[in-house]
């Protein structure tokens, strides 16, 4: 093989998007259209859907889009960058309790009462947002504390301090106040009523406004899939997948492995801990020390697996399966871990990889299509 | 060491040392590898060949000595800083990553000069689309040298040994190194191939500007195409000089043949 006699610069490889202006009215709709079209979805889908199947079914439809946000974005950490990561609900818990303590108290103080304020888009929805997003905040800080032991170790042992992290948080909840009943009691509280934080201890933080509802959850969903995947395709994701396939390989190629995996578990515990904030205020649910456990994660984790690592559409459709199936099956439901198990036994004897490998869904059509031709 | 020699020279290691544990791997390495040069480094197995481009890389920390690349200080810098410095290396066992592309393997160092941010990724600006475009045009330009364009979107371990072999030649590239390591770039191929490979490492020392420190044990490869050779055997550097120096020097002959008598 000899060096092909044309200039590396030769320009006749550009793709067509390189050619276009840089600015002009395309580049905000490039931007934002996908965010944009995701939450008018949600719109549509919180006008319609209650009424086409039923508060049940979407009831339903809510605890599959929340899911979704968890395990899509387990799936930049444990499946991008490949750091074992068993402590995800604890990430969503943090998120949950601090979102929760936000829009309570703060209802509590300044509306009187914990209950609902403002209709959709009010100004009680904006206030829940918020909450939910420094919620997201406070999680990626937790995030960056235990994403730094990622950087000396490794599989097995991560794993443990990742599990430490969720169970450690469990037994922490446990042992917090009894939540505030009124305002008076808030007004009158002093200093010392608030540590531990008043979340309600092993029985779970009750009186949460509900504010969650498909908008909601379809807008958060769009934001962290949108942004998982535009991750994936670009030079931050590809060095993700670069440490996941050879850490040494990756570092000689320029790759700066420690930030890239702290970034990895900021940016996971980010979304997990919004969608903590969604699961915090969902109506019909109260959010308990329990939700911080090993269980619930290693639910996520298997979404993840099941999935595909580094498939965001393959763990979307695991977590779809995963979410809605069990409550199709109520009659079984004693069962259901043992079916989670056997699924699992039956995955890594089949299909190691998950359901879609590391490919999107309609890359599989493609491939597909290209070996038939 | 006078100034001005350390000047003229590209890539310089003085008295590097490391030892792991009782066994001294690496002893006084000193080397200069001048600008657009073609040196090699051979050695018996287990000589510290390998070692000494984990010095260079920093993927060992020297325990004593100096590295400067075009006279900046690399000892005690991260490997990420290193190559970021201008030094590229390809390994001996092959290191691709397996489950991407081959186009994404090359991306993923042609992307090390870029600066997106994550900002910019998730709103997907202009900046981050254009140099998404322009690094992939280029890796797909790098490809096309080494007629490995038409497998772009294959996964790295479905080309055969010895393209996977050009496509650590061709990542290390995209890195835009001054310096390129080349460790064992040679094994596995038959001699037909290794022949094309000699006139291709020739061709991208002259084509890139680079340097090239080469790593072999083929003698007919190393012979044929590097300016000098260092010896090294069992982390002691037993000769330098040009190739026809070094194969006539008895204790390069004593290391790799063995000799009745230690030679004086």
């Amino acid at each position: 093989m000899i060096l092909k006699n044309s200039h590396p610069t030769a320009g006749a490889t550009r793709s067509p998007q390189a050619l276009l202006p840089a600015g002009g009215f395309r580049a905000p709709w490039i931007s934002f259209g996908p965010y944009f079209v995701g939450c008018a979805l949600a719109a549509g889908l919180y006008f319609t859907l209650p009424v086409a199947i039923g508060p049940y079914y979407s009831r339903i439809v809510i605890d599959v889009g929340i899911a979704m946000i968890l395990a899509v974005s387990l799936n930049i950490v444990s499946g991008m960058t490949g750091q074992f990561s068993i402590g995800h609900a604890g990430f969503m818990a943090l998120g949950g309790y601090t979102a929760g303590m936000i829009t309570y108290y703060g209802s509590l103080l300044w509306w009187g009462t914990a209950a609902r304020h403002g209709g959709f888009l009010g100004v009680g929805d904006w206030f829940f947002v918020a909450a939910c997003m420094v919620g997201g905040l406070v999680a990626a800080a937790a995030g960056y504390v235990v994403g730094l032991p990622s950087l000396r170790l490794r599989g097995d042992y991560l794993a443990i301090v990742t599990l430490g992290f969720g169970e450690i948080l469990r037994v922490v909840l446990q042992q917090t106040n009894k939540v505030m009943e009124n305002a008076a009691t808030v007004r009158a509280s002093t200093l010392r009523d608030w540590w531990p934080p008043p979340v309600g201890g092993a029985v779970g933080f009750d009186g949460i406004p509900k504010y969650t509802n498909l908008f909601w959850v379809g807008a958060f969903l769009t934001i962290t899939v949108v942004a998982a995947y535009r991750i994936k395709q670009s030079s931050i994701g590809r060095a993700m997948l670069a440490v996941r396939e050879d850490e040494i390989a990756a570092q000689a190629m320029g790759v700066d492995i420690a930030k890239t995996k702290v970034r990895a578990f900021v940016l996971a515990a980010l979304f997990a801990g919004m969608a903590g904030g969604l699961l915090a205020h969902e109506p019909g649910l109260i959010i308990s020390p329990k939700d911080a456990g090993f269980q619930r994660s290693f639910e996520y984790l298997i979404m993840t697996v099941l999935g595909g690592r580094g498939s965001i559409s393959g763990v979307m459709l695991a977590a779809a399966i995963l979410t809605a199936l069990p409550e199709f099956l109520r009659d079984f439901e004693q069962y259901r871990l043992i079916v989670y198990a056997l699924l699992l036994i039956v995955m890594m004897l089949l299909r190691p990889q998950g359901l879609f490998g590391i490919h999107e869904i309609w890359q599989i059509w493609r491939r597909r299509g290209k070996a038939e031709a | 060491m006078a100034l001005d020699s350390s000047i003229a020279e590209l890539l310089r290691a003085e008295n590097l040392c490391l030892n792991f544990g009782g066994l001294k791997a690496v002893q006084n390495f000193t080397f200069g590898l001048p600008l657009g040069a073609l040196y090699g480094l051979i050695g018996p197995n287990g000589a510290g060949k390998t070692t000494v481009f984990n010095l260079l890389t920093g993927v060992y920390r020297a325990d004593s000595g100096g590295i400067r690349l075009a006279g900046a200080n690399l000892v005690g810098r991260k490997p990420h800083e290193i190559t970021a410095a201008g030094i590229a290396r390809t390994f001996q066992n092959i290191r691709l990553f397996p489950d991407l592309s081959v186009l994404d393997n090359v991306c993923l160092a042609g992307q090390l000069r870029g600066s997106q941010r994550l900002s910019g990724t998730v709103l997907r600006t202009a900046h981050q689309r254009n140099e998404e475009a322009a690094i992939r045009a280029r890796c797909l330009d790098l490809l096309a040298l080494f007629d490995l364009r038409d497998r772009a979107e294959a996964l790295a371990t479905s080309l055969s040994y010895g393209h996977q072999r050009y496509l650590e030649i061709v990542r290390a590239l995209a890195t835009e190194p001054k310096v390129l390591l080349l460790d064992e770039p040679a094994a596995g191929l038959n001699s037909r191939e290794k022949r094309a490979l000699a006139q291709s490492i020739r061709d991208i020392r002259d084509r890139f500007g680079l340097a090239i420190l080469l790593i072999d044990h083929d003698m007919n490869l190393v012979m044929e195409i590097c300016e000098r050779i260092a010896v090294l055997d069992y982390g002691v550097t037993i000769a330098q000089g040009t190739p026809a120096e070094v194969q006539n020097d008895p204790k390069v002959i004593a290391a790799y043949l063995g000799c009745s008598e230690p030679p004086k």
